[in-house]
C-alpha cells in the first residue's frame, strides 16, 4: 500500500509520494499558494483565513453603517430610501454579529486554542476546515442577496418572467436583525402563506442556518480539543483566561444555536410550505419565535462579549507585569455568566406583557448578571492596581475596553428595571447601550487581540504611531457617535426609523453622532489597514515582543506549521513567565525531532462539502423567487454535500510524520518504539 | 490506514476518545434542538387543547387520529433495533465481525420498519385531515415527528455505508470499534428521544379521563 511510505519522517510533506485515498484520489500537499490555502487543515491557516474574511465584513458591515448614520444626518434626508433603509439596518447587524465578530473571535480560538494548550492542532483538523468553508459560503449567501437587489435595482431582472412577481419585494432581508414573525412569516389560511416580506428573508433565514452549523461544527470541535489535547501539567485551572473564555463560549454555542435552528426551520416551514408556527390568522403565535430567538439571542450576547474578556484577560497581565488578579474567581464568573445568560432571555420582551411574575423573575435575575461581570471589572482593575502599566497600543485599546463596556453594562442594569426598560425599548437609548458593549467593549477587545498577537501570527510589528492614532480616533469616534444616543433614546427617537422630523430637538445630536460615526469608521479603516500592511510589511520582532506569559510565546514567530517541536509539560499557570522569571521551568517531551511529529493530511474534502451548502443556500431562496428549475440547485446542493462527506469519510485521517528541529539545550530525540 | 493512524494518536488528557466526545457534545446540542421542538408542540397543546378541523370542517379529536397500538408496535421496534445496537457494538469490541453484521443488518431492517411505520402514519393522517397547512397541530406535529425521522433516516444510512464498509476488512481494532460504537451512541440517542416523543405526544393525550388537556376523550376510546 502506498501509505507504507508515509512512516518515514520527511522536512516537507511533497518529499513524500502522493498520497491516495481509497477511491484513488490524491490528496493535496502543496504548502503555499491557492491549493494550500483552499486545503489546509493547519489550525494557524484557518485562523488567518477567519480573520481576513471577518475584517472584510467588518468593512462591509462598517460601510452600511455608515450609510445608516448618513441617512439620519439631517432631519427628512433623502440619502437612501425607506426601503433600502431597512436593509441598511438588518445587514448591518447581521453582518456585524454573525460575519465580523463571532468569525473574528473564531479566528483567535483558531490560531491560540492550541497554542495556548501545548497542542500541535485541533482535535480534528479537518472539520474544522469544513467550519471555516461553511463560514465562507454561508457568509456568501447572505450577502448574495445584496447582488439581486442591486440588480433588481439596475432593472437587469425586467427581461426575466419570475421577476414580475417581485416587483415589490425586498431582496436583501429587511426585518431587523432579530427577524421578529409575523413580520418575518406569513398570515392567511388553509396554507395560503401570503408574506409580509420579500425573498430577503428566505436570504436571511438560510444564510444564519448555515452560518449555525458553521458555528456548531467549530464549537464541538474547540470544546474537544480543550478538554483532551491539554499539554502534560496543563490542568483545567492552569489553562490561560483566554482558553477558559473560548470553552465557556462554544459550551454556550452549542446549547444556544439549537433553538434558533428549530425557529429557523419553523419559520422557514411557515413561509415555503405553509405552516403556522407564527402564523397569526391560522392561530400561531408570533411571541414564540421571539422566545425562541431571544432564547438563542442572549446567550449570542455573551457567545460576543466572552472571548473579548478573554482577551483582555491576556493582555492586562502581560502589559501591567503582574498575574492577573484572582484567576479563579475570573474564570468562575466567566462561567456563571454563561449560566445565567440562558435565565435572563424574556428581558428582551418585557414589553410583550409576559405577566408580573415572569417579568419580575428576569428583571431579577438580568440584575444578578451583572454581579459575575462587575467581579471581572474589579478583578481587571486588580491586576492594573501597583503594576507596572506600558501603554502599547492592545494595553490602550484593552484599558478602552473596561471603560467602555461598564458604560454599556450600566445601561445594560438600567433596561433590567422593568418598568424603564418600557420606556427605552426599541429607542436610540437601546442603540446606545448595545454598541456600548458590542462595540465599545467586543470590538476594542478584538482589536486589542489583534494588535497584541500580531507579532506572533506573521512575526512583524505592526506600526505603533499609527495604531496609537487609530486606537484614539475609535473610542473618540465611538462616543462621539453613540453617547448622544442615549440622550436622543430617552428624548423619545425610535430605533430602526429611516428619517425623522426637525423640531424635535433631535437634529444638532444626531448630526454630531453622524460625525463621530465618519471618525470610527476612519479610525477602523486605519487600524486595519496598519495591521494588513504589518502583515507583508511591517518591521520583523523578536519571537516575544511584550515580555508574554503563555506558552504560544515560547514558540519561534511565525509558529512552525508543527507549533511545539517537542510537546511541551508545564508546571504552573502562565508557564512561560514563570519559565523565565520564576521557579518553574518548562520541560519538553522526547519527541519530534528526526523522529517527526504526527501531521494531519490536508484535504479538499470539507471543501467540498461546505459547497453543497453554497448551491443549496442559494437555491432555496431562488425557489421562493419562483426561479425555474431552482429546485435542482438545491438538490445538487444536497448531493454535493454528501457527497463530500462520504468522500471525506473514506479518505480517512491519513497523516505523516514531520521532523522538526531539535530544541536548544534539550536532550536529542530518540527513535521511538513505534518505528 | 487507521492503522497508521492508530500508532499516532497521543493519548487524550481525559482518556475518552475524541470522537466519542465530540458525539457526546453534538448529542448535548440534538437535546436542545429536541427540546426546542417538542415544547413548541406541548405549548400549542396546551393553548389549542381540541384538536383541528379537517378538510370538511369536522372538528377532529387527536385520538381519534391516533393509531396508538400501531405507534406503540414500531415505538417496540425501534427500542429492539437498540438492543441489537447494543450486541453490535459489543461484537465490534470481540473483533466478532460475522456477528456485527448480523446484529447492524437487524438494525438497520428495523430501522426501516420504523420509518415504514411513520410514512403509513404521516399518510393516513393526512387523509385523515391532518396537514401541515390547515392546523398549528399538524404543523407541529410533522416537523416534530418528522424531524425525529430524519435523524431515523440518518442513522439508517450511516449503519448501512457502515455495513457495507466492514467487507473492505478496514473496520477493524479499536478504531473500527470506536467507530462503531459512536454510531452505537447516536442511535440510542435516537432512539431515547422517541420514547419522549411517544410519551409527550402521544401517551399523555390518553392520561385521565379527560386527556391530559382536559378537552374529554371522543366515546370510542372510553
Amino acid at each position: 500500500m502506498s501509505h507504507d511510505s508515509h512512516h518515514a519522517p520527511v522536512a516537507c510533506k511533497t518529499e513524500l509520494a502522493p498520497e491516495r485515498s481509497d477511491l484513488g484520489l490524491i490528496r493535496p500537499d502543496r504548502t503555499t499558494g491557492w491549493t494550500d490555502w483552499l486545503t489546509t487543515v493547519d489550525h494557524k491557516k484557518i485562523g488567518i483565513l477567519y480573520g481576513a474574511f471577518a475584517m472584510f465584513y467588518f468593512l462591509v458591515g462598517g460601510v452600511e453603517a455608515l450609510a445608516i448614520r448618513t441617512q439620519l444626518i439631517r432631519p427628512e434626508n433623502d440619502f437612501v430610501t425607506a426601503r433600502m433603509y431597512n436593509q441598511l439596518f438588518t445587514m448591518h447587524g447581521t453582518t456585524m454579529i454573525f460575519l465580523g465578530v463571532m468569525p473574528l473571535s473564531a479566528a483567535f480560538f483558531n490560531f491560540l486554542v492550541p497554542l495556548q494548550i501545548g497542542a500541535r492542532d485541533v482535535a480534528f483538523p479537518r472539520l474544522n476546515a469544513f467550519s471555516l468553508w461553511t463560514f465562507v459560503f454561508g457568509a456568501f449567501v447572505l450577502n448574495a442577496s445584496w447582488f439581486f437587489e442591486f440588480a433588481h435595482l439596475a432593472g437587469w431582472l425586467n427581461s426575466f418572467d419570475w421577476h414580475k412577481a417581485l416587483v415589490y419585494t425586498d431582496f436583501a432581508p429587511a426585518n431587523g436583525w432579530f427577524s421578529y414573525a409575523p413580520l418575518s412569516g406569513t398570515f392567511g389560511q388553509n396554507g395560503q402563506a401570503l408574506r409580509f416580506t420579500g425573498v430577503g428573508t428566505d436570504f436571511w433565514i438560510i444564510g444564519i442556518q448555515v452560518l449555525g452549523i458553521a458555528s456548531l461544527a467549530a464549537s464541538f470541535n474547540f470544546i474537544c480539543t480543550i478538554i483532551n489535547m491539554r499539554a502534560k501539567g496543563m490542568t483545567m485551572m492552569r489553562l490561560p483566561v483566554f482558553t477558559w473564555m473560548t470553552l465557556i463560549t462554544a459550551i454556550l454555542i452549542i446549547l444556544a444555536f439549537p433553538a434558533i435552528t428549530v425557529a429557523l426551520i419553523e419559520l422557514m416551514f411557515d413561509r415555503a410550505f405553509g405552516a403556522n408556527f407564527f402564523n397569526p390568522s391560522a392561530g400561531g403565535q408570533p411571541v414564540l419565535w421571539q422566545h425562541l430567538f431571544w432564547i438563542f439571542g442572549h446567550p449570542e450576547v455573551y457567545i460576543l462579549v466572552l472571548p473579548a474578556m478573554g482577551i483582555v484577560s491576556e493582555i492586562l497581565p502581560t502589559f501591567s507585569g503582574k498575574a492577573l488578579f484572582g484567576y479563579p474567581i475570573i474564570v468562575f464568573s466567566g462561567a456563571v455568566i454563561g449560566f445565567l445568560g440562558f435565565a435572563v432571555w424574556s428581558h428582551h420582551m418585557f414589553t410583550t406583557g409576559l405577566g408580573p411574575v415572569p417579568t419580575a423573575a428576569f428583571a431579577l435575575l438580568t440584575m444578578a448578571i451583572a454581579v459575575p461581570t462587575g467581579v471581572k471589572i474589579f478583578n481587571w482593575l486588580g491586576t492594573i492596581w501597583g503594576g507596572r502599566v506600558r501603554f502599547t497600543p492592545p494595553m490602550v485599546l484593552a484599558l478602552g475596553f473596561i471603560w467602555m463596556f461598564m458604560c454599556g453594562g450600566f445601561s445594560g442594569v438600567m433596561h433590567s428595571a422593568a418598568p424603564a426598560d418600557s420606556q427605552q425599548q426599541d429607542s436610540y437609548f437601546v442603540i446606545a447601550h448595545f454598541h456600548y458593549v458590542l462595540l465599545g467593549g467586543v470590538l476594542l477587545g478584538l482589536m486589542a487581540g489583534l494588535y497584541f498577537w500580531f507579532p506572533k501570527i506573521f512575526g512583524r510589528m505592526p506600526n505603533a504611531p499609527v495604531a496609537y492614532i487609530a486606537s484614539g480616533m475609535v473610542i473618540l469616534g465611538f462616543n462621539l457617535a453613540f453617547g448622544p444616543m442615549h440622550y436622543l433614546g430617552l428624548a423619545g427617537m425610535p430605533r430602526r426609523t429611516h428619517t425623522y422630523q426637525a423640531g424635535n430637538g433631535w437634529e444638532n445630536w444626531n448630526f454630531i453622532a453622524t460625525i463621530g460615526a465618519y471618525i470610527l469608521g476612519a479610525g477602523v479603516f486605519i487600524a486595519f489597514v496598519n495591521l494588513f500592511w504589518t502583515a507583508f510589511k511591517g518591521k520583523k520582532c523578536a519571537s516575544d515582543p511584550w515580555g508574554g506569559r503563555t506558552l504560544e510565546w515560547s514558540l519561534p514567530s511565525p509558529v512552525p506549521e508543527y507549533n511545539f517541536a517537542q510537546a511541551p509539560i508545564v508546571a504552573t499557570r502562565d508557564a512561560y513567565f514563570e519559565d523565565r522569571h520564576g521557579g518553574k521551568r518548562i520541560a519538553y517531551e522526547n519527541d519530534g525531532g528526526e523522529a517527526g511529529v504526527h501531521m494531519p493530511s490536508q484535504s479538499w474534502m470539507p471543501l467540498v462539502a461546505s459547497a453543497g451548502f453554497l448551491f443549496a443556500g442559494f437555491g432555496m431562496p431562488m425557489m421562493a423567487m419562483g426561479v425555474p428549475h431552482a429546485g435542482w440547485i438545491v438538490i445538487t446542493g444536497l448531493g454535493v454535500l454528501i457527497l463530500g462527506i462520504w468522500l471525506w469519510a473514506v479518505e480517512g485521517p491519513g497523516g505523516y510524520m514531520l521532523k522538526t528541529p531539535a530544541a536548544a539545550g534539550s536532550p536529542a530525540p530518540v527513535e521511538t518504539a513505534a518505528h | 490506514m487507521s492503522e497508521t493512524a492508530d500508532a499516532h494518536d497521543a493519548p487524550t488528557s481525559t482518556g475518552i476518545d475524541h470522537k466519542k466526545l465530540i458525539m457526546w457534545l453534538f448529542l448535548a446540542s440534538d437535546c436542545m434542538f429536541f427540546g426546542t421542538l417538542i415544547s413548541t408542540h406541548l405549548l400549542y397543546r396546551k393553548l389549542y387543547p381540541s384538536g383541528f378541523t379537517d378538510a370538511e370542517g369536522h372538528q377532529r379529536f387527536i385520538q381519534n387520529l391516533f393509531n396508538i397500538e400501531l405507534t406503540s408496535f414500531s415505538t417496540f421496534i425501534l427500542l429492539m433495533s437498540s438492543f441489537l445496537m447494543a450486541l453490535a457494538v459489543s461484537a465490534m469490541h470481540k473483533g466478532e465481525i460475522k456477528s456485527f453484521r448480523r446484529n447492524v443488518l437487524g438494525v438497520i431492517f428495523f430501522g426501516l420498519i420504523f420509518l415504514g411505520c411513520q410514512v403509513f402514519e404521516f399518510t393516513h393522517f393526512y387523509h385523515q385531515g391532518l396537514t401541515i397547512q390547515n392546523s398549528v397541530l399538524g404543523s407541529t406535529f410533522y416537523v416534530l415527528t418528522g424531524t425525529h425521522g430524519t435523524h431515523v433516516a440518518i442513522g439508517v444510512l450511516w449503519l448501512i455505508l457502515m455495513y457495507f464498509y466492514s467487507f473492505t476488512g478496514k473496520l477493524r481494532g479499536h478504531m473500527g470499534a470506536l467507530d462503531v460504537e459512536v454510531a452505537g451512541l447516536y442511535w440510542h440517542f435516537v432512539d431515547i428521544v422517541w420514547i419522549i416523543i411517544f410519551t409527550a405526544v402521544y401517551l399523555v393525550e390518553y392520561l385521565g379521563p379527560n386527556g391530559i388537556w382536559g378537552t374529554g376523550l371522543p366515546a370510542a376510546i372510553k
